[in-house]
């Protein structure tokens, strides 16, 4: 990700009402923050993010404001006043508050005048007067002065500033601040950014409420990280990915992965003019059909680790939200997409690609090859028709080849589909010790999965494993698709477990701490974890009697009386 | 060796001599162990090194070579010893082996009679600290036989079952919170952490995976000397000589020792230059007593002979972990002096869930995980009548009704088995499920801030040079060319519609800079 605000980038402008906008910043041009005013675009490229600025009242004749950085002892001087306030003896008054480290509060009148400066000047009389609801929506409607000055005159308009207790006059402040100045802070755009946005801003329910913590706990219990392997051509760093978020879980996994942001790169600096020409020639419809043959020849070469497979209901990906990161999946010949990291390393494939592929109309029908002389022949455009079936056909069948060879590294799940006929399915393609991470906005489906793989109900399997597996292999048992009493094999997951995490959000002021008074409600959230493993061949025999818990619980180990060598031991038939 | 890579990071498919892997006994019981093909200390069975658990004794042998996420049978094994020994009874140990084996055995049934079986009633059910001793023997090694029975699963180790399963030598973060944190603080592949205290490595260990982006020596992509990949890096201190000693250790046997640098330091007093050189971090985590001690060393430019510790040309993001409020506040309070923003507290609430089957009424008798209560009113009023019956009997013919009762104990072996098996109680009753037993009420605090990149006049004026800002004059537009104005609208059109329902704004149409060019090549042409 980028440390300067680039061309080209999404970003985020933070207002001081918390709302947010986001735009695709371009060179030399206007950026609108509605009644706030506008600016130019050139005001913010190549300077860090992270800043906050304020709109200047526009110069005579311009359009536009310009910018001035707030300087963080600005940001917070209000804090910073009050805390120094507050070492001083009880009752001294504002008049004698004076701010440390070489930070000025200062109130502004109306032409931007200091009415008062670290409260020690005398507050102008003309800005005692109390203002009228009629007063405030005209000064708020003028917009032409800066916020502050509207604060000043708030604040003093009640009654004096002396009078109010520091109490109320922070609360008054921070309230007003947050309203009318005109200020606003540029963030990137990254997964948490985006996430937050859906939740608060958007629609929520598309992508799954799925809130910053759950998020980042799927990323750890997935065991998602960057795993291109040192040894050239090995398999390894590949996971499974169910997304019904729009593309936001596999944004996730591949901001993990470091293959989602791909970096600004500045356009060649000064060419010669015969680079020039050849730009120009470029232009010309000749040049870009020869081009569009050479993108639909060369396929675009699939990485064999640290790869994400996602697995989608759709004919095609439902990634929208990847646009957002310059990647569009779904325009393969999209130049940009063609460079960006996703390419390699995104593998998309149909649940009909991977359950059934001979019933998919691309896997299932490989385009006929042709000879040089009949392409020779061929129209360019039918030509090109002809070399992208082939790559297409070429790109899905190594997908599903591949996915079909099983050896994941993990699996995550973020889908508002049944969670048991997904992991039917993809369980089996999993490495001994992977771990899933299956989420869903509600519980119900969670507490039905986990409950496929109880210890009670493992116990039975084992005990009395269904006659249809007699015989098979332990591979074939894998992928054996259950039946009423086993819907999915329990001895295939260790360690079901299912949890929750919230993050609550204090104020923290001097002398006024405590967690915000509302917060979101909605869906709360949930994850299912687990590890694939390996059932030992045969019976294991597991000998003794229940422990019996207070209350009837189940318990879920065994105890011998008698071990191996007269030992008395525990066998663990795991957790509940 | 060939190069040590570490199972956290490529776990490879079977588990390997002299590397890390999770013995998993249960979710909150896992005995994390160094692979060893032969006892190299020379102390203990027949079989070699040997983990031992309650659930069994396992040999390594019968651990190494076998694919992660196997299940593992216990062996039986020949030892003299069982339990924690001091270097005497060690050596007594080994004159005890060159004696024969017969007097081994006999040993070992002496020794082991006595403690497992406190232990087990101690316990009630719930899990207890394991005595875990990898002792064994060396000379000639014997092949493990299968025990009949108990086993473990075999896995590979994460940041999340090393947490769970890792020596405490302090407080350590959870998945919970080091998952968020991480998250929050963008730690992403090629990242520069600063952590302190390192204390017992659980964050240090969700940091490691975080930042890794090959180890050194893999900058090149694909060979191309150009396209150079930043490698990540955690970058820990702690000031405890016994917990920087171990840790050390650990980071070298868990092939992490490119990834992690551990310094052994108190922060607060001697900043977070190493050997001289600046981390140049843009992530911080603190959990340490006084936080606020240590960011005065976490500032940008100060007078030389300073070295910022901070990455200069990146936003910094920072987290202080601390359980007291007050603590908070003195942080937020120094934070704000130094310039931080977007300063924020929050905490996190975390549980797990119980999910079981909850059986209820009478019909079944006394059976293992049933309440024997009615089930409804129509079950009581059976029951009820039932009571009034025998009464009238009693009454009537003075005798008493038998109670028909089954003596044989319904949790034995084959009874569980057969209620299983035949009467498939794991589908009966009521789904249902609730918060475990015990939930982390509070860890601590987190308190995020950041500190931007530092944006001087000359910056400004060297941007504003490069990229000047046209003015716009009263009404009259940025010039553009008829054909821009259509591309442009026509990139606005297509923008629109890939951003499909989510309405996104976009201030003015995008004026990229090949369409300005795309314009000027119509018009020379
Ligand atoms: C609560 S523990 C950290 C646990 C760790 N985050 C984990 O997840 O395992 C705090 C550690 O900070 C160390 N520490 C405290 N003050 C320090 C200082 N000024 N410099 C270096 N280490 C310090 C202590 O020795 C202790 O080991």
């Amino acid at each position: 990700m980028d440390n300067l605000v680039t061309p080209g980038s999404w970003v985020v402008l933070r207002l001081p009402s918390d709302q947010t906008k986001v735009l695709q910043i371009a060179k030399t041009n206007t950026i609108s923050l509605g009644k706030i005013g506008t600016f130019a675009s050139n005001r913010l490229l190549f300077r860090p993010y992270n800043l906050t600025y304020e709109l200047l009242d526009r110069k005579g004749g311009d359009k536009d404001s310009d910018l001035r950085i707030v300087p963080a002892s600005e940001l917070h001087e209000d804090i910073l006043v009050e805390e120094a306030a507050a070492l001083l003896p009880e009752n001294a008054g504002p008049s004698e508050i004076v701010a440390g480290d070489g930070v000025e509060f200062q109130l502004l009148g109306e032409n931007g005048e200091v009415i008062m400066r670290s409260n020690r000047e005398t507050i102008d009389d003309s800005a005692r007067q109390t203002l009228t609801m009629e007063e405030i929506e005209t000064l708020k409607k003028e917009g032409t002065s800066a916020g502050k000055d509207l604060i000043a005159k708030l604040m003093l308009s009640h009654t004096g500033l002396e009078e109010k207790t520091s109490f109320s006059l922070a609360k008054y402040k921070l309230l007003k601040t947050k309203k009318y100045l005109k200020r606003f802070t540029v963030l990137p755009l990254d997964v948490a950014m985006l996430t937050q946005r859906m939740v608060e801003q958007k629609d929520a329910s598309k992508v799954l409420e799925i809130r910053e913590e759950m998020l980042s706990l799927i990323g750890s219990w997935s065991n998602i990280h960057f795993s291109a392997d040192p040894i050239p051509k090995a398999r390894s760093g590949r996971w499974l990915v169910v997304d019904e978020t729009g593309g936001l879980l596999v944004a996730a996994m591949a901001e993990r992965m470091g293959i989602l942001h791909q970096g600004y790169t500045p356009p060649e600096p000064k060419r010669s003019p015969q680079e020039e020409a050849g730009e120009e020639l470029k232009d010309l419809k000749i040049f870009k059909e020869l081009d569009d043959d050479i993108n639909h020849t060369t396929d675009i070469q699939l990485a064999t680790s640290n790869t994400l497979t996602m697995v989608h209901t759709n004919a095609q990906p439902n990634l929208s939200l990847l646009s957002y990161f310059n990647y569009h999946p779904n325009s393969p010949t999209d130049r940009s997409s063609r460079e960006h990291p996703l390419a390699q390393r995104l593998h998309t494939l149909s649940w009909l690609q991977l359950v059934s592929p001979s019933q998919d109309t691309t896997y299932a029908n490989p385009p006929s090859p042709l000879t040089s002389e009949e392409l020779q022949s061929m129209k360019s455009g039918k030509r090109g028709t002809y070399y992208r079936k082939q790559r297409r056909y070429r790109k899905i069948k190594q997908i599903v080849d591949t996915t079909h060879a099983g050896g994941f590294d993990g699996l995550a799940v973020a889908a508002s589909m049944d969670p048991i006929s997904i992991l039917r399915h993809l369980v089996p393609l999993l490495r001994g010790g992977a771990s899933i991470a299956v989420y869903s906005s509600t519980i119900e489906s969670l507490v039905k999965l986990a409950d496929l793989y109880s210890t009670s109900r493992r116990t039975a399997f084992i005990q009395s494993p269904p006659a249809e597996l007699q015989g098979l292999s332990s591979e074939e048992t894998a992928r054996w698709q259950g039946n009423e009493d086993f819907p999915l094999n329990p001895t295939l997951l260790l360690n079901v477990s299912v949890q929750s995490a919230r993050v609550n959000e204090w104020q923290v002021l001097p002398g006024r701490t405590h967690p915000l008074m509302t917060a979101r409600g909605g869906a709360e959230g949930y994850l299912l974890t687990g590890v694939r493993v390996f059932p030992a061949e045969g019976k294991v025999e597991a000998r003794g009697k229940f422990l019996k818990r207070k209350g009837g619980r189940e318990y879920s180990c065994w105890t011998t009386d008698s071990g191996a060598e007269g030992q008395e031991r525990e066998v663990a038939y795991e957790m509940e | 060796m060939t190069t040590m890579t570490s199972p956290f990071l490529f776990p490879d498919t079977v588990a390997q001599a002299d590397k890390l892997a999770i013995v998993h006994l249960r979710r909150d019981l896992q005995i994390p162990t160094i692979l060893k093909e032969h006892d190299e200390d020379d102390e203990g069975y027949a079989e070699g090194k040997v983990v031992n658990t309650r659930f069994g004794s396992f040999p390594h042998k019968t651990l190494i070579g076998k694919s992660w996420g196997s299940q593992i049978l216990a062996s039986k094994v020949d030892t003299g010893s069982r339990g924690r020994r001091d270097q005497k009874s060690a050596k007594k140990q080994k004159k005890d082996n060159a004696e024969g084996p017969g007097n081994k055995r006999q040993q070992y049934e002496e020794s082991t009679s006595e403690t497992p079986r406190k232990k087990l009633r101690a316990e009630d059910g719930t899990p207890v600290e394991v005595a875990i001793d990898d002792t064994s023997v060396a000379k000639e090694e014997s092949d493990a036989v299968a025990a009949q029975s108990g086993f473990v699963h075999l896995l590979a180790p994460t940041p999340e079952n090393w947490t769970s399963s890792l020596p405490h030598r302090t407080q350590v973060v959870y998945t919970p919170d080091y998952s968020y944190v991480l998250h929050r603080l963008k730690v992403r592949p090629g990242a520069q952490i600063i952590e302190v205290g390192a204390g017992s490595g659980s964050f240090t260990h969700a940091s490691a995976r975080a930042v890794f982006h090959g180890y050194p020596g893999s900058e090149e992509v694909n060979g191309s000397a150009t396209k150079r990949r930043k490698l990540g890096k955690v970058w820990s201190y702690e000031f405890h000589e016994q917990r920087h000693e171990k840790l050390q250790k650990e980071i070298e046997e868990h092939g992490l020792d490119g990834i992690v640098e551990i310094t052994h330091r108190d922060v607060c007093e001697n900043g977070f230059l190493v050997n001289g050189e600046s981390p140049e971090a843009e992530a911080i985590f603190l959990d340490l007593p006084a936080p606020w001690l240590a960011l005065p060393h976490l500032v940008r430019s100060k007078a030389a002979p300073f070295v910022s510790p901070l990455n200069p040309s990146a936003t910094v993001h920072l987290c202080t972990f601390s359980p007291c409020i007050e603590q908070v506040q003195k942080t937020m309070s120094v934070m704000r002096q130094l310039g931080w923003v977007d300063i924020e507290m929050v905490a996190i609430a975390h549980k797990r869930f119980e999910i079981r089957r909850e059986r209820i009424g009478i019909d079944n008798g006394s059976q293992r995980g049933l309440q024997s209560t009615p089930a409804s009113v129509d079950e009581a009023l059976q029951r009820l009548l039932e009571v009034e019956g025998n009464f009238k009997v009693f009454h009537e013919n003075g005798t008493k009704v038998p109670k028909q009762k089954d003596n044989t104990n319904p949790n034995n072996r084959a009874k569980i088995i057969e209620n299983l098996v035949e009467k498939k109680v794991y589908k009966e009753g009521k789904l249902v499920h609730r918060t475990e037993p015990e939930v982390k009420n509070h860890t601590s605090y987190l308190t995020f801030a950041i500190l931007p990149q530092e944006w001087t006049a000359e910056d400004e004026a060297r941007v504003c040079a490069e990229l000047p800002i046209v003015a716009r004059k009263g009404d009259c537009e940025v010039a553009m060319s008829s054909r821009a104005m259509r591309k442009a609208a026509a990139k606005a059109v297509r923008e629109k519609a890939e951003a499909a329902k989510s309405r996104r704004a976009v201030a003015q149409p995008v004026i990229s800079n090949d369409d300005t060019k795309g314009s000027k090549t119509q018009q020379r042409t």
